[in-house]
């Protein structure tokens, strides 16, 4: 196992003079799910942005397999082996779902037919293979999630930032697609997870890293997490209790 | 490879067509235009329909490539035309190369705004510029090619279709392979494409050189074929926009779109110059030569083909937003 497979230390990003994220440091092992969690605002998204090269950190280190990333465009880093899913999800929406799948499948080789087979495979690891000759654009949002997650499994990460992934979905769909996360995990992926629903952070993750404020609040495993009282106060509500 | 079969059953059926309507330099010339403004469409189509790049500036492509040729050829007037070609790809590849890592980093309509801005640079350039000719233009005198008759239009028809024959298998080549993925993945999302590992720069480009490169050799055929250009004829904004609305109208973004739309437009603008619509009308007598009617079709819309063009752009825009071709296309 890999110690620190990815390692963030005091990463800060400033847009102007509003502090977006401060001052973060943790770091993730190898096929470790580890769980970001934090109030609306707290600079998740940011984050994510900054570890994949959409918004350069504005100080501090990201360091991803013992090479530090920060200067690097987001297609170097995705071919590095770290992909990213998006909270609002972006189908290429004229494209067939296969077609999609196939763009990421495209990173790890140049044969068309090659990459539809890799593609294939992962629409049914999602459970999309019926799907797919329909437009990506034309899915409903539940399948749209599932697509996103094909699609950047193509790629073949060593790491992979799932952002709200289970985001507007109703229990069932939450359920199938946390059972597809464990089983990506099974497979050797490492995973950092965003995510508003507490039952599924602490049912899936090994750690929580809290954010309140873009400030690190609180690090620990879920049972943790869900008895620190600065947890409580900031994420779940003053005087409540998980 | 459906698509290829149906390339080469088409080019051949074209190959023979001159065979068919004999020596009539009217009709090839209108063939010829045809083919070229077909040629021309498909080549932006690779940027503007695969990519999503709407370059409003590829006339700077086109006049790279005639004037190339049409100098060289009054300076060295023994040098072989094929190689004035190839050297007018290279200008227009530099041109490109210019363009394209300077306003390649913007997005959406700055991309379209700042490639008029270049082809407009070029365009003042080359008018101001003594050695191009300045505002009277180039005129060649000879030219001449392993002995071929280049006063007559036939081996120039050959010529544009040899040019929309490659453009068209280049098109089907990038359709089914990862480039083509790539540049219809840019199209649709930037950000996405840019996380699953697409270089962006790195793909507009290519399809930027690609796309200038044909465009730089229809270019240089079409000063051969004309020999006598000027900005006006081979720069203008308009060339860059008929080029545009022929693709928009066929229907962007595929493979035949282009030419479907040069077959519809090219012998439209004819008609409207020719005064053919107005004649055909008044000698069937469906309208009177003295009514205001007639004056109108007789008198002014031989002037008026750009303004037709522009009618048919917004109904297609609003009924056919996907173009000709967009009708038949499969729904998913």
């Amino acid at each position: 196992m890999i110690q620190d497979l990815l390692r963030i230390s005091h990463v800060s990003k400033h847009f102007g003079g509003n502090v977006a994220v401060l001052d973060i440091s943790f770091s993730v092992d190898e096929k470790q799910i580890v769980g970001l969690i934090g109030p609306n605002g707290a600079g998740k998204t940011t984050l994510f942005n900054c570890i994949t090269g959409f918004f350069p950190a504005t100080s501090g280190e990201v360091i991803f397999d013992t090479k530090k990333i920060n200067d690097l465009r987001p297609d170097e880093i995705c071919r590095l082996g770290m992909a990213r899913t998006w909270q609002r999800v972006k189908p290429l929406g004229s494209l067939s779902v296969l077609e999609n799948v196939m763009v990421g499948a495209f990173s790890v080789t140049n044969k068309a037919r090659q990459a539809e087979e890799n593609a294939m495979e992962q629409l049914k690891r999602v459970g999309l293979t019926d799907y797919a000759s329909k437009s990506a654009g034309s899915l409903p949002i539940g399948l749209k999630k599932k697509l996103e997650l094909a699609r950047v499994l193509a790629t073949e990460p060593k790491l992979l930032l799932l952002d709200e992934i289970c985001g507007g979905l109703n229990h069932t769909e939450t359920d199938t697609i946390l059972d597809i996360i464990r089983t990506i995990r099974q497979r050797g992926t490492t995973i950092v997870f965003i995510e508003h629903d507490m039952k599924a952070v602490t049912s899936i993750c090994d750690r929580i890293v809290v954010l309140n404020s873009g400030e690190m609040l609180a690090e620990g495993n879920p049972e943790e997490i869900t008895n620190n009282p600065d947890v409580i106060a900031a994420y779940l509500g003053g005087g409540h209790h998980a | 490879m459906k698509q290829i079969a149906l390339i080469t059953i088409l080019a051949a059926a074209a190959f023979a067509l001159p065979l068919v309507i004999g020596e009539n330099p009217y009709i090839t010339g209108i063939l010829i235009s045809v083919l070229m403004m077909a040629a021309l469409s498909s080549a932006w189509n690779i940027l503007g329909g695969y990519a999503g790049q709407y370059s409003f500036g590829h006339a700077a492509y086109f006049g790279a490539g005639a004037y190339t040729t049409l100098i060289l050829l009054t300076i060295y007037p023994t040098l072989n035309p094929l190689i004035c070609v190839a050297l007018g790809i290279i200008a227009a590849s530099i041109i490109a190369l210019i363009t394209g890592s300077i306003v390649f980093r913007l997005r959406g309509h700055y991309f379209g705004l700042a490639s008029i801005a270049v082809a407009e640079i070029v365009r003042l350039s080359v008018l101001n510029f003594d050695f191009t000719g300045g505002a009277q233009g180039i005129l060649l005198s000879d030219v001449s090619l392993w002995g071929l008759d280049l006063n007559s239009k036939n081996p120039f028809y050959y010529g544009m279709l040899l040019v929309l024959v490659v453009t068209l298998g280049i098109t089907a080549y990038l359709r089914t392979s990862k480039t083509g993925y790539y540049l219809q993945a840019i199209r649709e999302d930037q950000d996405a494409a840019s996380s699953l590992g697409i270089n962006l720069s790195y793909y507009k480009n290519k399809s930027l050189l690609i796309s200038a490169a044909l465009t730089s050799v229809l270019g240089s055929l079409y000063g051969l074929y004309i020999r006598f250009i000027d900005t006006s004829a081979v720069l203008d904004l308009r060339l860059s926009i008929e080029i545009i609305l022929t693709a928009i109208i066929g229907g962007v973004g595929t493979l035949w779109g282009p030419v479907v739309g040069a077959l519809l437009l090219v012998p439209l603008a004819e008609m409207l110059r020719s005064n053919l619509l107005g004649d055909t009308l008044v000698k069937a007598g469906l309208v009177s030569e003295t009514s205001a009617l007639g004056i109108f079709l007789k008198e002014n819309l031989a002037h008026a083909h750009v303004l037709v063009y522009g009618i048919i752009t917004v109904l297609c825009i609003l009924y056919l937003p996907k173009g000709i071709l967009g009708l038949f296309r499969r729904t998913k």
